[in-house]
């Protein structure tokens, strides 16, 4: 296998990352914050997509399609929060499990409904490679890069270095100390849910252009993602990000060796490689785990 | 008439089956399985497989749960000393790999084609007898399935694993690992719904893997939360509720031609979706079950 083919695959493989990463982010949020793994989050994605796609089609632009698929996936998401999400607040995290699993197949069962199951995509203006001495990337591919990478930042951001971000970070690290501290616990689950919302808005929009709109595209993501935040770290969200990137590099650079069929069992080996020799991730804590 | 009664009595026990499994698991140990369709899937295959190749149906159907059990063994060792989250991410992403493992290695499974042609007991009998035998197996399966529970809830162990349920470390505490016994209850639950999935091959005497999807898991998992987790009667009602769905929906179709029947699987998918929410906040013990709070 040659270098230049290396890199082509590596270069997939980062976008591939970077779009994982996003969704592990979703994820790990969740996590850290609510506590719980929220099994919705590939199909907030899916929903981001179609609502992108629609958009798209009404305006004629990328860019007013994927912004309105923030907005309706920032406004279910904290719908999700405000309906359902909230009841579980002090009660084991298998309830919110169960109930994220509920919403991830009523969100897809009502945009099946309405939509069908056909396959639709968002129009990409045909443009040329650009080539590097034989490394091929796309345009696009450059644009989905630049967006993801701003939007991670954006939230990482608002994580770290904002006074609400603070408060987040109090309540995944201690949340009865926060509360006793006088952390209000509303600010901080708006915030989170948007920014989840967020997260898998971009992350559907990027995979829809990447590939095409389908109903169980989100789902299909769900596993690398959870795999990327349990290798990242539990309730560590940066370390999800790194981890989503690494798990797309090494599922695009391992499909010459296992093929393409199996590239999703790439996310399984390092699930289990992770609970086996390092449960608590790569950067997490150890008494978060057990 | 009395065939589609028999019909869909026989597919109801199969239901009961992998509801006993899960509520052995979840109900009375706290295990979060999302993989049932996974085991349920090797059930089905290894005792189709067998068969064909010339094992009488007892040894393959036994197979068939063992094989599921095994399988259930690596899985419980990896996560089951960790946070029960852990368990529902693992056993998601195992049921997505034996689906994956089913469609691509064709060599053994036949792939998506499908294995058509699998040998079906009580053969030699009149189809309508054969039927009634068939249902009664089921049916055998599915006391055999109680009295286990039942069994082993009564004894010792079974107050142990309640015990790990309600609160893992106070067992911890007296000296116990709950580690080990939350993997044989694992395992146990996991040969029942091995053979379950071997019941179901040899009635269907065709399977593929786009009958294997993840929402079967669901189905069972609305099934022993609507019916009462911890609650052996709550396992059973809860599998009658969710057949008299599926076939209800079935009839709905019927009385409402102008819905397509893409737009109808969009509604069961809805339906279910919204149970699972709707029981988890207001109604988690079930129908049958005792409020906790």
């Amino acid at each position: 296998m040659d270098g230049v083919a290396l890199l082509n695959l590596a270069v997939t493989g980062l976008v591939q990352g970077l779009l994982i990463g996003l969704a592990a982010l979703a994820v790990s949020l969740c996590f850290a914050i609510a506590r719980f793994p929220n099994a919705a989050t590939g199909d907030f994605m899916t929903l981001g997509a179609y609502a992108g796609v629609a958009v798209q089609g009404w305006t004629g632009s990328l860019l007013t399609g994927a912004a309105a698929g923030v907005a309706v996936v920032a406004a279910v998401s904290l719908a999700s929060y405000g309906l359902v999400f909230r009841h579980f607040r002090g009660r084991s995290l298998v309830a919110p499990l169960i109930a994220s699993i509920g919403l991830a197949f009523l969100l897809r069962s009502v945009l099946t409904f309405l939509v069908g199951f056909d396959q639709q995509s968002f129009r990409v203006p045909v443009a040329r490679a650009l080539v590097f001495g034989g490394v091929r990337i796309r345009p696009m591919d450059l644009w989905l890069m630049a967006f993801s990478v701003a939007t991670l930042a954006v939230v990482l951001a608002v994580l770290f270095l904002t006074p609400v971000g603070r408060r987040m970070r109090a309540v995944a690290d201690n949340p009865e100390l926060a509360r006793a501290s006088g952390i209000r616990s509303r600010p901080v689950m708006i915030t989170l849910w948007t920014l989840i919302g967020v997260c898998s808005a971009v992350g559907g929009v990027m995979l829809g252009l990447r590939t095409v709109v389908v109903p169980e595209m989100g789902w299909n993501i769900l596993l690398p993602a959870f795999a990327a935040a349990v290798l990242g770290g539990v309730g560590n969200p940066a370390g999800a990000v790194l981890a989503g990137i690494g798990l797309g590099l090494a599922e695009a650079l391992s499909t010459p060796l296992v093929g393409f069929t199996y590239q999703s069992s790439i996310a399984f080996v390092v699930l289990i490689l992770t609970l086996v020799l390092r449960p608590q991730g790569l950067l997490g804590r150890a008494e978060a785990v057990r | 008439m009395s065939g589609y009664f028999i019909a869909v009595g026989t597919i109801g026990g199969i239901y009961a089956l992998l509801a006993l499994g899960l509520n052995l698991q979840y109900g009375y140990t706290g295990l979060i399985n999302f993989g049932v369709v996974a085991l349920y899937a090797i059930g089905a295959y290894t005792s189709a497989l067998l068969s064909m190749h010339g094992m009488p149906f007892a040894a393959a159907m036994a197979s068939g749960a063992l094989l599921a059990a095994a399988c259930a063994w690596p899985l419980g060792v990896i996560c089951l000393r960790l946070r029960d989250d852990y368990l529902a991410i693992v056993t998601l992403a195992f049921a997505e790999i034996v689906r994956t493992v089913i469609i691509s290695e064709d060599w053994l499974t036949a792939g998506p084609r499908g294995l058509p042609g699998i040998p079906r007991p009580f053969a030699s009998m009149a189809p309508d007898d054969a039927g009634v035998a068939y249902l009664c197996l089921v049916a055998a399966a599915v006391a055999c399935a109680m009295a286990v529970t039942a069994g082993l809830v009564r004894s010792p162990f079974g107050r142990l694993i309640r015990a790990i349920r309600d609160d893992e470390d106070a067992v911890r505490s007296i000296g116990k690992s709950p580690a080990r016994s939350k993997l044989v209850v694992f395992m146990i639950g996991a040969g029942m719904t091995g053979f379950a999935g071997a019941l179901y091959a040899h009635y269907l005497t065709y399977i593929s893997p786009d009958q294997f999807v993840p929402l079967l898991t669901f189905y069972v998992w609305i099934a022993v939360i609507m019916g009462g987790a911890g609650r052996i009667g709550g396992a059973l009602a809860g599998a009658a509720l969710l057949t008299v769905f599926l076939e209800g929906s079935r009839f709905l179709r019927d009385a409402l031609p102008f819905i397509p029947e893409v737009q109808m699987a969009s509604l069961r998918l809805a339906m279910i979706g919204l149970a699972l929410i709707l029981f988890t906040i207001y109604r988690p013990e079930g129908l049958l079950g005792r409020p906790a709070r």
